[in-house]
């Protein structure tokens, strides 16, 4: 992956505090409206307007928060980025685009109607999660070695 | 492919942080190149041949695998 197209090294603790800051503000949200997961279903018949409520506008702005949390975690650059770590980044995305994408055709061949906005949000995580837990997991393997060796 | 580069540190007596900041890799990178976890580009394998003034040849050889 290009270095270019990576946000600065610092841009992973903005990630990591819009995610911390994310999760009191849900929990108060959630304790107020304890009905908050119906509150941001699609509607169901062309009549209803469940869009755009409170709950709805609070629900868009709480996954957009995480979600950008998310893409800076997941596409800073480390404080090194070297051609190794491009390589890495990049064979992790393969397997989190392969993970998606094997979630995805199951959920064709197994859920319909409503069921099917579930797993629409559930691939909207899944990518960038499994990427993350990936990424760290490699250049942590990778970094033992040197730890130990402590050359 | 082989690869000399711990011979090559010894010799020149610098430590795999010296050659990654060198030639602007981080340590775990030399260090998976020299447990041959890792394949490093043309462009990486002629800077580190440049720290060392020797050919690439003499630094990384075809394994018979390759």
């Amino acid at each position: 992956m290009k270095p270019y197209l990576l946000f600065p090294y610092k841009a992973r603790f903005v990630g990591l505090a819009l995610i911390a800051a994310h999760v009191p503000v849900r929990a108060i949200w959630e304790a107020i409206n304890p009905d908050i997961d119906q509150s941001h279903r699609l509607p169901v018949n062309p009549g209803d307007s469940l869009l755009f409520t409170n709950s709805h506008l609070f629900f868009i702005a709480s996954t957009v928060l995480v979600l950008s949390g998310l893409f800076l975690i997941a596409f800073s650059k480390e404080k090194v980025e070297d051609e190794q770590i491009s390589k890495l980044r990049l064979d992790c995305l393969q397997w989190a685009i392969y993970l998606n994408y094997f979630l995805l055709t199951l959920s064709v061949i197994f859920t319909n109607g409503i069921n099917f906005t579930d797993v629409l949000r559930l691939n909207l995580w899944v990518p960038l999660l499994f990427f993350i837990i990936r990424f760290r997991w490699v250049i942590y393997w990778l970094g033992r070695p040197v730890n130990q060796e402590n050359l | 492919m082989k690869n000399t580069l711990r011979v090559q540190r010894a010799i020149k007596n610098i430590t795999q942080a010296d050659l990654a900041d060198a030639i602007g890799v981080s340590r775990q990178t030399i260090n998976t190149i020299e447990s041959n976890k890792y394949v490093p580009s043309t462009v990486l394998a002629l800077k580190i041949a440049r720290v060392f003034g020797k050919p690439v040849e003499e630094i990384f050889t075809l394994d018979d695998e390759d």
